[in-house]
Parts: structure tokens; sequence; C-alpha cells
């Protein structure tokens, strides 16, 4: 999967419009971004990565980098 | 000198009893005289689970709840091995936190036959002809979620509800056969399904739900002490309530 079309995946199911996810913001800074927000992140990389991502390591993420860096080489350009 | 709590001799089978508030139960009943049925799908984790019951008698029994279709014929053919069981405590379950909008219909599939389906077909079994002795108890072990509310956690609420609601129509069903059921409401206790939680909210998130609890997080053994007030004779009056174990969570 790219990179560009998980993050369509994620605007999908957080029901923010499309395209609005750069994939360079802080999540400080993106009002979309909350508890149920990373719970739903999880869901989608596991169901669509297969990838368990813990909470500890989402509380350490800044930023939309720091989340897609958790999906390791599951991602292609 | 009488102990009230004294289970000598009675058959109580306990189902997820492989680790958690099973296995404490199972424990702390064991050292009450009780001869135990272990119920858990890892046989494994059951053998490494014997072991660590007081006495003998007792024996691991191999069970998937999440298929309860065939529990009622396992039973009868269970008890004819063991005499008349006297207490059920269902304490097997899963957990889901998923937010409303990535929750399956499958999910809560999985909850509900592990939880909702597997009591019921429990009962149904305990209930049979020879299955319970003349005065049975059937404890199943809901939570606090099954009492209020919590983000991310409705097809989990929704499945431990259904037992405070289901042990009263059972209570008022099985009397007339000398069975009693009741409901154990545990809040957050460390368990494996709290390390789960842990792994899921991260601990900061789990800091501030133990700060919830102004008793602090529970011990399995908490909840195995009510539990096993609810099995003894101590509560033969006692039959379609839920206790509540919480350290005070629902107290807010």
């Amino acid at each position: 999967m790219t990179t560009y079309d998980f993050l369509r995946a994620l605007e999908i199911t957080l029901e923010i419009d499309p395209g609005s996810i750069a994939g360079n913001e802080s999540l400080d800074d993106v009002g979309w971004w909350d508890s149920m927000a990373a719970l739903t992140f999880m869901a989608v990389a596991d169901e669509q990565l297969q990838v368990t991502i813990s909470g500890e390591q989402l509380a350490k993420c800044k930023s939309v980098p720091d989340l897609l860096g958790l999906l390791g080489d599951k991602l292609t350009a | 000198m009488i102990n009230p709590l004294d289970l000598t001799g009675r058959v109580i089978l306990v189902t997820g009893a492989s680790s958690g508030i099973g296995l404490a139960t199972s424990i702390l009943l064991s050292q009450l005289g009780a001869r135990i049925v272990l119920v858990a799908r890892n046989k494994d984790r059951l053998a490494a689970a014997l072991p660590q019951l007081e006495g003998t008698g007792h024996r691991a029994e191999s069970f998937d709840l999440a298929t309860p279709e065939g529990v009622p014929g396992w039973l009868k053919a269970l008890s004819a091995e063991t005499g008349p069981i006297s207490g059920l405590v269902h304490c097997a379950g899963a957990q889901v936190i998923r937010p409303l909008r990535v929750l399956t219909s499958q999910d809560i599939d999985v909850l509900l036959k592990l939880s909702v389906n597997a009591a019921l077909m429990l009962a149904k079994g305990f209930r049979q002809k020879g299955v319970h002795s003349a005065s049975g108890s059937i404890v199943l072990v809901s939570s606090v979620m099954g009492l209020v509310g919590a983000p991310g956690r409705s097809a989990y609420c929704a499945s431990k509800s259904a037992l405070n609601s289901m042990a009263k129509s059972l209570a008022l069903e099985l009397a007339p056969e000398g069975i009693r059921v009741n409901c154990v409401a545990p809040g957050f206790v460390r368990t494996p399904m709290l390390h789960e939680a842990e792994a899921t909210l991260g601990s900061e998130q789990l800091r501030r739900v133990e700060e919830m609890h102004p008793l602090g997080f529970g011990d399995p053994r908490d909840v195995a002490n009510a539990i096993m007030f609810l099995l003894a004779d101590t509560s033969r009056w006692i039959t379609g309530t839920t206790i509540v174990v919480d350290g005070g969570y629902t107290a807010h």
C-alpha cells in the first residue's frame, strides 16, 4: 500500500475532508487528532497493513510523519 | 468454631480459569475445600494452572466457549464423571476497545458469543436434571462497564450489561429449581486483560483510569472474595443481583 492510499483510507475512516492530510503535519496543529482518532489509527493500521501498534508508541508521536514511521516498510512511496 | 464459607467437597466449575480473576477464584475456592473444574481454551495454560490449586480432586477441561452450542451436552457428560456440580462461575471473556467508526459486526459477535451466548448455554447446561446439586449457584462475572459507559467500549459494555440483566431473568426462572444466579461487576483489576488495555490505551491513559478508582486498581483476589461469597451458603438468600467490586469506581 502506498503512503498516499493509506492517508486517504485514514481520512475516510476519520470522516475528514479527502486530501486534508498532507502527511507532514504536527498533531498539535490538526483538529482531528484525539483519543478516538488514535484508536482508529490503530484499527486502520491493523486492518489495512496488519501492523499492531501500542498505545505507548502512539503516545510518543508528535506528527503525522511519526505516525507513518510506526508503519515501517509496510508503506511504499 | 464454624466457617460459613466452607466449600468442602463441592464441585465448582470455573470458566476462564487459566488466568486473571478465573485463576484467582479457582485457587481461593480450592483453599476452601472445593473440587474445581478448570475450564479454558488453552491446554498448556490449564496444565500450568492446575498445580496452583490446593487439595485434590480437581480437573482441567479444555473447551472453546466461542462455540457454545455444545455446552449443555458437555456439562451433562462432565457431571456424570464429577457428580452433581454445586457452583458455576463464568469468568471467560474478551475485550474490544474500538471506536464506533471502526467497530465491525464481527467484533460484536466475538464479544457476545463469549459473554452472552456462553453464559446462557452454561446456565442451560447447569440446570439440567442431574447436572447440579440440590442447591446450585451461578456467578456471572460482568464488569463496571456493564453499569457505566466509556468511549470506544460500546460493544464491550453491551456484552457486560447483558449479563447483569440476564441474571435477573435466570434467577426468577431457576429459583424453583434451587439455583441462584448473581453477577459480580469488577472495576479494573490487575490481570492480563488490564495489560491488554494498557497496550491499547497507553500507560498515561491507564493512569487516569486508575485515578478514577479511589482505592486504586484491584487485585484478582478482591473479586474472587465476592464470587466466593456468592457460591457459599453465606449468600443463600441472595439471587438476581449484581455485587459491584470496583474500588469506588462507580461512586463518582
